[in-house]
């Protein structure tokens, strides 16, 4: 009898096997092969694309002397404090708690706006940003009008340039992760406070944040794993240059991989990368996790 | 069976289908062949697209059954080099048919992607009217033939006369030595600092625009090389490359050439034949043989007047040593995929491609220098132009890049090296110890001569 | 943007981040409309520069609009069949997805197994892997295993990505239908999957929507993997033309960009704007973010 329940629970499961099929295939093999390639030197073109050769941790070790690694290991901590942590964290949320104080309408058109840049293709938001920041663009006319002389944004200030992109790009989640949790807090406990005479600084610090603390992490994980996926945006504003000042990760593993031809050194950047992405998965589940108990 | 296990079952066996279709390519019946044939095509670059259109129209009707599927490309140099290395690695979708720069072919060779022609070429008469250097252009590292070039090209200085004389400078033109270019340069500031006196193309935007139309007409005058034939070795740590990089420095700094922003986007070349040169806003450009194409009567930037004003003069070498000049010369080839199912038919479609009447054409349209000595000699070829002479007449001293494999790479390196000085991220010195770093690393201390 | 960071100040004051509506207030709506005209300023550009047959990168009314720009565009080659392509690649990508999830989420709803925790949690890690990061890996794969250049692989594929999110979507839109509602037709006989179809999915019909978009507007607008994954120019979507088109014309043709950035965005901006008024973007989020 006991048996066949367990049967009858373990075919319960089988309609999950497509999906467990299709992720395995399509996202856990790569991964698998993705740290497999970073040991060899398998190649695009030449000698090494027919006969790819085990390396052992030669990619690695040139990772650690290659300058550009460390460069862009850098950009991409600053790409994602700067544009994810700061920039849209901070941004969604002064715009949702923004939209509690405002008139309707003036939420629903701005909330409309904010919106439309995240919802716009990513390659369309990346032509729009780089029309923006380009020299003769409208960057540079709003200083003019001004009287400010304008810059070379995309040539001389390339980081300043995308991750004020992605900022404008990607507010739009973190508002809607805020709204949502602001609009849970309880009315009450925040009245409550006001009649104990609580500034509004206080109210903030005690007695909001705490409530939706919970959405700020989720939020914080999110944007962050968001960000550090970021190519297009900074393939079309800037391609990664100029002499890789503005070259994130996934900008130098395609640059290596595909542009020089070397798969080999490519994947041991993207492996880095996985372990990264892999790092945050489980601090996210282990936040939720905490949640739940 | 429940419906809703139906369903499962359904879907399960769709993804199934879904995956093996994916698996099993049609198989091409016999007498219903289709030839794959990738290029590349641009909005001013056509004549490829209508050299195969008018192959596949010869070929479709010579050869009933078989379908030639033109696949052009729509990309610039470096993005169609990259896709079709991509499509090259796997045997599915690698073309039957394709476009491939000379540089590329050795490596490719080695990776085992072209087809080796030579029991092909022996039965085609053409082949033999073809010149030496255009048939080392399509060799690979075992001796075997495996791509057949459609043309070639030298390099030296178009400059607008008009603006040299603007600035006090007799025409024609012929700079003796790096220094007189950059006199020539500064005067032409001088008189009108609205103008780009003299560019050089720079950064991995311009890929080997970058080397092939800048770096190497500087290293190649100078008493260095880049490669060592003799020893088959990389040459590291030259003064010439060192040298090199701070002319590339002094053009930019001076703001002699065009900005660095300007430099690293991918299609200053454009402006450069499109806006500058036509319009008199730049003096003069190292560029290629081609250069015509783009102003002749159907082509892209039509500029009746360009053969009255603009000369062509030899790169000098550093000091004026010997031989007094430098010039560079590639081309394009077309090469025959390794997996093709139908590699004679493959290798007849690329004969049709170009035989005489199709070469002609082709190498009109797009000002290229003859490499069949049958086209040579055609009028129409030697009246296509008004420079026909003068970028023939530096084959004299004109270099090929190192006929290697890792070649490609070595290119990659050196574009690196010239963005970082040109944006100010590293000295010549630095930027020159960073490449013999990269190259190392490349090709191994084995294969470095430090010079 | 510069202005927005102005703004940042006011919140200092902490009132901003008050959850109650009291009254509005002026200094909240002028902030909110400054960020609002900063997010705004580069999409002017589009709209006007696709109206102007002189545009430039610099944002002016057309000095006289016409739809010429459009008319160009306009083409089978450049527009049409790679919009067509779009259309396969995400009805399939989110087609897949969608049907995989709401499989896979239903036991992981209603039946209690030592294997549902462990499952989520690993689902949970896979909507962290960045994408862009494997690729270079899913290439090498794909050229081992022959599937290079073909839609069917490429759907799966994208389909795969997108499904730990849509699981952990669904499986929390099904978590809200009440199980006693299947129970009754448990007592009526009727299997496991039976009460899926005939109960449950009439009920989340909403939150199916939300997640056959989502996928959808998710897959519409990737370009990164259908320009790696998928080489004839015959097979190519909108992303991958449209990045062509500005790799050739981006430095000339600005007006003509514009309008096909224009023509290629319409369909998701109309499906994002169904979500948010059928089921409500918050609702949409609840899917997604809640633990």
């Amino acid at each position: 009898m006991g048996a066949r329940k367990s049967v009858r629970q373990q075919l319960r499961l089988l309609p999950v096997v497509p999906s467990v099929l299709l992720l395995l295939l399509f996202l856990a093999a790569p991964v698998v092969w993705s740290f497999h390639a970073s040991f060899t030197n398998a190649a695009l073109t030449g000698q090494n694309a027919r006969n790819p050769a085990w390396t052992g941790v030669d990619n690695y070790a040139r990772l650690l002397t290659d300058s550009a690694f460390p460069a862009s290991v850098v950009l991409t901590v600053v790409f994602v404090v700067a544009s994810a942590i700061v920039g849209q964290n901070l941004l969604g949320l002064l715009i949702a708690g923004l939209m509690t104080r405002a008139r309707k309408p003036v939420s629903a058109v701005v909330g409309t706006v904010v919106v439309a840049a995240w919802v716009l293709p990513e390659i369309v938001a990346a032509f729009a940003a780089y029309a923006y920041f380009s020299k003769d663009g409208t960057l540079n006319q709003l200083l003019a009008g001004a009287g400010w002389a304008g810059a070379d944004w995309l040539y001389a200030f390339p980081m300043v340039a995308v991750v004020l992109a992605n900022i404008w790009r990607g507010t739009a989640f973190s508002m809607l992760v805020y709204r949502a949790a602001l609009a849970d807090v309880p009315q009450d406990i925040s009245e409550a406070a006001l009649m104990d005479g609580a500034s509004g600084r206080q109210r903030l610090v005690f007695i909001t944040l705490p409530l939706i603390r919970s959405s700020i992490a989720t939020n914080l994980m999110l944007v962050t794993l968001q960000t550090l996926a970021v190519f297009t945006l900074i393939w079309v504003m800037t391609a990664g240059g100029p002499s890789n000042t503005s070259t994130t990760l996934p900008v130098l593993a395609y640059q290596e991989a595909f542009k020089f031809g070397d798969i080999g050194y490519g994947t041991a950047i993207a492996s880095v990368l996985i372990v990264l992405g892999l790092v945050f998965g489980i601090a996210y589940v282990r936040l939720l996790k905490g949640d739940n108990r | 069976m429940h419906r809703p296990a139906k369903l499962l079952v359904a879907l399960l066996s769709a993804a199934v289908l879904l995956a093996t279709s994916a698996c099993s390519p049609e198989q091409p019946a016999a007498e219903n062949r289709t030839l794959k044939i990738v290029y590349q095509k641009t909005d001013s670059f056509t004549a490829l697209d209508t050299l195969f259109k008018d192959a596949k129209k010869d070929f479709e009707a010579a050869n009933q059954g078989t379908t030639v599927e033109l696949q052009p490309i729509e990309a610039n140099d470096d993005d169609y080099g990259t896709k079709l290395a991509l499509a090259l690695r796997s045997a599915e979708t690698a073309p039957d048919v394709f476009y491939e720069d000379t540089f590329k072919v050795r490596s490719d060779v080695d990776a085992g992607y072209l087809l080796k022609l030579d029991s092909y070429l022996e039965k085609w008469d053409d082949w033999k009217i073809y010149n030496e250097a255009a048939k080392a252009a399509g060799t690979g590292d075992d001796g075997g033939i495996y791509a057949v070039p459609l043309g070639t090209d030298t390099r030296g200085i178009w400059y607008n006369k008009k603006v040299l004389q603007k600035a006090g400078i007799a025409v024609p033109w012929q700079p003796r030595t790096w220094d007189e270019i950059l006199d020539a340069a500064r005067k032409m500031k001088a008189a009108d600092p609205s103008v780009i006196p003299f560019n050089m193309y720079a950064g991995k935007a311009s890929g080997e625009g970058t080397v092939m139309q800048s770096f190497y007409e500087l290293l190649y005058g100078t008493d260095s090389e880049l490669y060592d034939q003799q020893e088959k070795k990389w040459v590291v740590g030259s003064q010439g490359f060192t040298d090199s990089l701070a002319f590339l420095k002094t053009l930019y700094d001076e703001k002699l050439a065009v900005t660095p922003a300007e430099a690293l986007d991918a299609n200053v070349w454009k402006k450069v034949f499109g806006e500058w040169l036509p319009q008199g806003k730049m003096g003069a450009v190292v560029e290629g043989s081609y250069s015509p194409s783009f102003w002749q009567k159907g082509g892209s930037y039509e500029w009746a007047g360009y053969g009255e004003d603009m000369g062509v003069a030899k790169f000098p070498t550093q000091h004026g040593q010997e031989p007094g000049g430098v010039s560079m010369s590639g081309g394009w080839t077309l090469a025959v995929g390794a997996d093709s199912k139908n590699p004679d038919q493959a290798f007849q479609f690329l004969a049709t491609a170009l035989n005489k009447k199709n070469s002609l054409a082709f190498t009109v349209a797009s000002s290229q220098i003859a490499v069949r000595s049958d086209v040579a000699a055609e009028p129409d070829y030697l009246a296509a132009n008004p420079f026909v002479k003068d970028v023939s007449e530096l084959v004299s001293v004109t270099h090929y890049r190192p006929a290697t494999a890792d070649y490609p790479r070595i290119s990659a390196a050196v574009q690196v090296a010239t963005e970082a000085v040109i944006t100010g991220k590293f000295s010549p010195q630095e930027a020159a110890e960073q490449y013999d770093k990269t190259i190392r690393d490349q090709v191994g201390d084995a294969k470095v001569l430090q010079k | 943007m510069t202005t927005a960071e102005q703004a940042a100040p006011r919140t200092a004051n902490g009132r901003v981040a008050s959850p109650a509506r009291r009254k509005a207030s002026a200094p909240a709506d002028a902030a909110l409309l400054l960020i609002g005209a900063c997010f705004l300023l580069p999409l002017l550009w589009l709209v006007f520069a696709s109206l102007d047959t002189n545009a430039g990168y610099q944002t002016r009314l057309p000095a006289n609009a016409s739809l010429t720009n459009f008319a160009a565009v306009l083409t089978p080659e450049l527009l049409l069949r790679p919009l067509w392509n779009s259309v396969l690649l995400s009805g399939g990508t989110a087609t897949v997805t969608l049907a995989a999830a709401v499989l896979a989420a239903y036991p992981l709803s209603r039946f209690q197994s030592r294997f549902n925790r462990p499952f989520l949690y690993s689902i949970l890690c896979g909507t962290c892997l960045p994408i862009t990061a494997i690729m270079v890996p899913v290439y090498g794969l794909f050229v081992q295993w022959r599937l290079l250049d073909s839609m069917p692989s490429t759907v799966l594929f994208m389909a795969a990505t997108a499904l730990p999110m849509a699981i952990w979507m669904t499986k929390n839109f099904m978590d809200t239908v009440p199980v006693a509602l299947e129970e009754a037709a448990w007592m009526d006989g009727a299997s496991g999957l039976t009460a899926l179809r005939s109960v449950v999915l009439p009920l989340m019909r909403q939150g199916l929507g939300v997640v056959f978009i989502f996928v959808f507007i998710q897959t519409w607008g990737n370009f990164f993997v259908p320009f790696i994954l998928l080489l004839s120019p015959s097979k190519q979507p909108a992303s991958v033309s449209i990045f062509s088109f500005f790799g050739q014309h981006g430095a000339i043709a600005y007006g003509q960009l514009a309008a096909f950035s224009i023509l290629y965005s319409v369909p998701v901006l109309v499906l994002y704007v169904l979500v948010a008024r059928g089921a409500g973007v918050s609702f949409a989020l609840s899917g997604a973010v809640r633990g």
